[in-house]
């Protein structure tokens, strides 16, 4: 359910306010903000050297080398920050499958961030690969190679970034057009509005199935490299970790975004939402560590996991980072103090993001002796398609109805897009009512 | 028969209630349904699951070898420039000063290459001849995702240009850091050792084993040179090191053999286990993907469950929109 009762009673009996009721666009802010301009150089540097890479060799752009052939851009960008990307799973098999009502009003928080985390990882992987030209052969099946792990990402990812996300933000965009556009636009949306609803749950089974697929193949990937990857972490678990990383990581990072938003653009919180996501989070921190922990015993790596040398040490950083939120989050008075939700929120993005970074670099040792260290374009490059993200989605949330608000705020009024007509306001109390032909019943 | 229709007559389109209602589908169908679903599909998934990874490949009859013992070599290092010539690789000139070709291990210009281990504290010296170990189930062509590596003809892995999107996955997979990638060019390729596979056409062998004086390496089948080096351990017992061949079983057995009288690991053999590497990485996934069952499984599970919650929130959104004129967002 979208919009949950205004009010409701807690268990004390005093009256509560639910403040996230639906998503609506940030008013009374400028666009172009110092904050905007800053994320927008640093991309501007990434992409300008990124279009230079394309007609250059690799080698001169990234530190990497024969021993280390992967870079920060796959195992940082990809490996590591779609598993920040893992919101609208996370969230969304939480909201639709285990029907958490409560969540779908931040579900497109979730939506936009996590497509914007798939997309510039992808971005990221078209300029570390060395023969794109070849990539077409994703299109003809009798090329696949359908035991590789990597085919598998190659293919799923794109696909489910383009397709599948994409599909599942384009309500906000739509909705958007609806009450700006013409009386044209508007007639074409109405048509095509019940087919899209149609649709729409079969379109998130492919959602939910896809990022299942690939998040963990990406642990899968590195099964391969087998005893090149220190023991703590090479084990027939990976997939399972990997997966359950990502799951912990979306949940992690929806709440971080969600707080610093509000923060940000003075929301207020929404209470029971925080808490209901806390709670999951703690839940899968708990998932995690038991797997993690399970799979440590039974290859017999206790002792190598407590020898406190450096392995041991990144290790255990790495298992506190995200025993501490699943611990403190079982407490109910954690989960309602913002404070201390963004705390746990942020520790456990950061255990699992070690978790998903260490086999990839620190804890990847090849045989001969070689080290890596990413140059100077490569961090810029990183860091500028992480800056491309950031920037989409600061001028997402004001052009589209996505961070989570209350419905006073919603007056279907749009802010205009330079240099174009501006919505149609004349109707009713400044605001274009919903058309009964839209309506479900 | 279809009810009567007068020409012209509009009929008004109706969407029946019953359309948002839940699905006339009790939880005790979906389960059967479900589980006859997985049942079929595990039912015909399983007489084909593959042993495509076998823990321990065995070599065909035809698989072709090379058997290098560095108590014969004497570092001549003939086989490099045969190598090159064959391969048609430029010199690499880096250490030389730009005047011969002076590799300091395998790298986008060199397949091949004579190395020398000297003990820290000690007259003991040895050579040791480095190239692609042509794995019986080499982790590269697993790994490789449109099949640009591959095992070609008398089991030498080889590379095609014209598949490769440059992923360097072969280079994080191989156990023996054999694939190299040209990081200084703009069209880059994957350089390894491809077992001279165009000479093996011709009935040639191999640039490196024509060309050693001494029989330091040697062409040959599998079968016969694993026999050939095994008779020379017999012969020579506590010659070389372990008694044994490697190659044999490392990561499930190698077509490239090695004969040493000091330890594989001190002239740069890694320890390795005898399972192959792709039998690691595939054993569970080949079983979940097999015929794409698991994502299958799952979307049908999903999709039941999906659909019902679908069906209820959407009966929910439309009274919450009659009591506040608002509609719902997805």
């Amino acid at each position: 359910m979208s919009q949950p009762a205004i009010h409701q009673h807690d268990a004390t009996g005093s009256t509560l306010v639910n403040h996230w009721q639906r998503g609506v666009p940030v008013h009374g802010e400028p666009v172009i903000t110092p904050t905007l301009l800053f994320f927008a150089a640093l991309a501007a540097v990434g992409l300008v050297l990124a279009a230079v890479r394309f007609f250059s060799p690799l080698g001169p752009f990234s530190g990497m080398n024969d021993a280390y052939a992967w870079g920060i851009w796959k195992t940082f960008n990809v490996m590591t920050l779609t598993a920040l990307g893992s919101g609208p799973l996370a969230v969304g098999i939480a909201a639709w499958v285990f029907n958490r009502h409560k969540l779908h009003v931040v579900m497109r928080t979730a939506l936009v961030s996590g497509f914007l985390f798939y997309a510039t990882g992808l971005v990221a992987l078209g300029f570390d690969v060395g023969r794109p030209w070849n990539f077409y052969s994703a299109l003809l099946p009798w090329r696949w190679n359908a035991e590789s792990a990597m085919l598998e990402i190659s293919i799923c990812m794109p696909l489910y970034c383009a397709v599948f996300l994409a599909f599942e933000n384009l309500p906000l965009v739509l909705e958007r057009f609806y009450y700006t556009g013409s009386d044209q636009t508007r007639s074409v949306l109405r048509d095509i509005a019940p087919f899209l609803r149609r649709i729409y749950p079969f379109v998130i089974v492919g959602a939910y199935v896809l990022p299942l697929m690939h998040q963990s193949s990406l642990g899968g990937l590195l099964l391969l490299a087998g005893n090149k990857i220190n023991p703590l972490w090479q084990t027939p678990f990976l997939p399972l970790l990997y997966l359950l990383a990502a799951g912990l990581c979306g949940l992690g990072f929806v709440i971080f975004l969600l707080l610093i938003c509000s923060l940000r653009y003075s929301r207020p919180l929404d209470l029971g939402v925080l808490g209901e996501l806390g709670n999951l989070l703690s839940c899968a921190c708990f998932l995690f560590l038991a797997v993690r922990a399970g799979d440590l015993i039974w290859r017999g790596q206790v002792r190598a996991a407590f020898a406190f040398d450096k392995m041991s040490i990144l290790f255990l950083i790495e298992t506190v980072l995200i025993l501490i939120p699943a611990i403190l989050l079982r407490i109910r008075v954690a989960r309602e103090t913002p404070r201390t939700m963004l705390k746990m929120a942020t520790l456990a993005c950061l255990g699992g993001m070690f978790y998903r970074f260490i086999p990839t670099s620190i804890a990847f040792i090849p045989a001969h002796r070689a080290s890596y260290f990413p140059s100077l374009p490569e961090v810029l490059m990183a860091i500028g398609y992480i800056a491309l993200g950031i920037v989409a989605f600061l001028l997402a949330v004001k052009y589209f109805a996505v961070l989570p608000g209350e419905i006073k705020d919603w007056n279907y009024v749009f802010r205009p897009i330079p240099k174009r007509q501006p919505a149609n306001q004349s109707d009713a109390e400044g605001g274009t009512r919903w058309p009964a032909s839209l309506s479900t019943r | 028969m279809s009810p009567a229709v007068i020409p012209g007559e509009v009929i008004p389109r109706q969407i029946s209630p019953s359309q948002f209602a839940p699905h006339p589908v009790s939880r005790r169908q979906a389960l059967l349904g479900i589980l006859g679903l997985g049942g079929t599909i595990t039912g015909l998934a399983l007489p084909v699951l593959g042993s495509e990874h076998p823990a321990h490949p065995v070599a065909p009859l035809d698989a072709v070898s090379m058997l290098y013992d560095n108590t014969m070599c004497t570092g001549c290092k003939a086989c490099m420039p045969a190598c090159n010539e064959a391969n048609g690789l430029p010199p690499d000139t880096v250490l030389s000063g730009g005047i011969w070709d002076l590799p300091a291990d395998l790298n986008s210009k060199t397949k091949n290459i004579i190395k020398l281990y000297q003990e820290p504290d000690g007259p003991g010296f040895s050579y040791v001849k480095r190239q692609c170990m042509h794995c019986l189930d080499p982790a590269c062509v697993t790994g490789c995702p449109f099949g640009s590596l591959k095992k070609s003809d008398w089991g030498a892995v080889t590379w095609n240009s014209s598949l490769c999107i440059g992923c360097r996955y072969c280079e994080v997979a191989c156990p023996f850091d054999v694939p190299k990638f040209e990081w200084d060019n703009w069209n880059p390729k994957i350089v390894k050792c491809e077992f001279c596979y165009d000479r093996l056409k011709k009935n040639d062998q191999p640039a490196c084993t024509a060309v050693c004086p001494t029989g330091a390496v040697i062409f040959g089948k599998r079968t016969v040179l694993l026999a050939q080096a095994k008779d020379r351990i017999t012969a020579s017992p506590d010659k070389y090191f372990e008694n044994r061949v490697y190659g044999e079983h490392e990561a499930g057995g190698t077509q490239v053999l090695y004969l040493s009288n000091v330890s594989f690991q001190k002239i740069g053999l890694p320890k390795l286990g005898t399972t192959s590497l792709g039998h690691y990485a595939t054993k569970v996934t080949s079983v979940i993907y097999k015929w794409l069952s698991g994502p299958i499984l799952a979307a049908g599970l999903l999709g039941v469950v999906i659909k019902k919650n679908w069906n209820r929130h959407e009966a929910e959104s439309a009274e919450q929109e009659k009591k506040t004129g608002l509609h719902e967002q997805l």
